[in-house]
């Protein structure tokens, strides 16, 4: 196994982690905020996170079912943020490889377009559809969901991040 | 297993699945598919509804932290601020209690004259109040969620009212709670009743001033509106009960290149920030059931009926 220098050698992932991870994503995004256009999409996040680290337990499938919630909870064209969940989630496994090579900052660079694609993917269609243009906050919207990329890598490798064996004078 | 991580298990060498391009072409023939159902033809209201279903309970759970912070906000609310608004609601109750007098009266007349003309009666039709529970997350629509659903009987295309006039219709009625498309909505068109002159119209939500206005549309440059008037539904619609305020003209412009002129609206109900609304049932339910017992005179009543 070829790995980055420094890069720390992780516990395996929990399959009821990541499962909660998601619906609390799920949950983030259902907070009755009102339509505000740059709120950043922070399953969209999870999404791509555990595509990247766990593409074998969280994949396109799983990404169309949570885009179908998502577009019933925002009375949205059904389909539409499946579509863009669908895209993200395949090109998160695309570049997934590559990605976990880079430090976490210049990860975040490179998903950036990710998210933008995913983002101009649902205007496209709702425009299409004969919605209103929300307004140039939209463009906010990938870039909020890249800067959380950080705090998603730190808040959700928390649990892999801890010592194989249990140590009394280490804590985590 | 991942890169990077002690997963003792092997990945599977030879059972691979379908690979990542194939299941992408799948899933978004499907996606694709269901938006086309959904727009075009709208099959899809069985399988929101399962999800709606599914969603509830994650939906209730998002809800409750707002929920509290407003109960508690509400709590250490102003007393001065209580107070005032009950003088406010006093003086209000005042002025109605000397109509509420006289519409008694107005009543009674009116139903003798109703009755000498051989006029169909004018229908009580019945409300339900609801909530509104969260403006919809969807920045390309003006839709709100109630709590009323199917299990209270909400029937679409309902009118939802709140205290000062329409604030939309029911566009999509799930198990538990129901989406009210805004009449600001550019999808949504209002039959109005100017109250000064009488002319009829159409009202449509504009989406140019940030979605919170409304245009009259396709009213002739010499056509008699004036800033100020009162629109009202006029209900020539079958759906909307007439006479119930829906916007205030607040601009017009006079355009040179067109035979039309722009005619911009605010609606009277509060769009953005109702929180109790009624929704009413659609006249033509009423009139629907003479219409089919009695059906050779149908077209003859159909007139009568508005």
């Amino acid at each position: 196994m070829i790995m980055r220098s420094g890069q720390q050698l992780l516990l395996p992932a929990n399959p009821v982690f990541i499962w909660a991870t998601l619906v609390v994503a799920l949950l983030l995004n259902m907070l009755p905020l009102g339509r505000v256009p740059w709120m950043p999409d922070v399953l969209a996040l999870v999404l791509v996170f555990w595509s990247v680290h766990q593409p074998l337990r969280v994949g396109i499938g799983i990404a169309f079912l949570f885009g179908l919630a998502m577009d019933v909870h925002q009375t949205s064209l059904l389909g539409q943020h499946a579509l863009s969940y669908v895209a993200l989630s395949f090109f998160a496994s695309m570049i997934q490889r590559r990605l976990l090579w880079f430090k976490v900052p210049l990860q975040a660079l490179q998903v950036l377009p990710l998210f933008a694609a995913a983002h101009g993917v649902e205007l496209v269609l709702r425009l299409l559809v004969g919605g209103v243009f929300p307004g140039w906050a939209v463009l906010l919207a990938p870039l909020a969901e890249a800067l959380l990329w950080p705090v998603a890598s730190v808040l959700l490798l928390v649990p892999q991040l801890r010592a194989p064996d249990r140590d009394e004078n280490r804590p985590l | 297993m991942a890169l990077g991580t002690l997963d003792r298990s092997l990945p599977p060498f030879f059972n691979q699945g379908p690979s990542a391009l194939s299941k992408l072409v799948f899933f978004g023939a499907l996606s694709l598919f269901l938006m086309v159902a959904d727009a075009r033809f709208n099959v899809t209201q069985p399988i929101r509804a399962v999800i709606s279903t599914a969603l509830y309970p994650v939906q209730w759970l998002a809800l409750q932290p707002v929920h509290a912070l407003q109960n508690s906000t509400a709590y250490f609310s102003d007393l001065s601020q209580a107070q005032t608004e009950s003088v406010q609601a006093r003086e209000k109750l005042a002025l109605q209690s000397l109509r509420a007098g006289q519409v008694e009266l107005l009543t009674q007349e009116n139903n003798r004259l109703r009755l000498l003309l051989d006029l169909k009666q004018q229908l009580a039709t019945p409300v339900m109040a609801a909530e509104v529970v969260h403006d919809a997350a969807d920045p390309y629509t003006r839709k709100v969620i109630i709590d009323k659903g199917q299990a209270h009987q909400v029937e679409l295309g309902s009118p939802v009212l709140d205290e000062v006039g329409v604030l939309g219709q029911v566009t999509r009625v799930h198990p538990f709670v129901s989406e009210v498309t805004l009449v600001v909505d550019r999808d949504l068109a209002i039959p109005v009743l100017n109250v000064r002159t009488g002319a009829r119209s159409v009202a449509y939500g504009d989406p140019a001033v940030g979605g919170t206005g409304m245009e009259l549309r396709f009213m002739g440059s010499n056509a008699d509106v004036q800033v100020g008037d009162l629109l009202t539904t006029s209900g020539v619609d079958g759906v909307y009960p007439p006479g119930l305020p829906v916007a205030r003209v607040v601009r017009i412009e006079h355009r040179a290149e067109s035979a039309f002129s722009k005619i911009h609206c605010m609606p009277q109900a509060l769009t953005t920030g109702a929180r109790h609304v009624i929704v009413v049932k659609p006249v033509t339910a009423d009139l629907a059931l003479p219409l089919a017992v009695t059906a050779p005179a149908a077209p003859a009543r159909k007139g009568t009926g508005k």
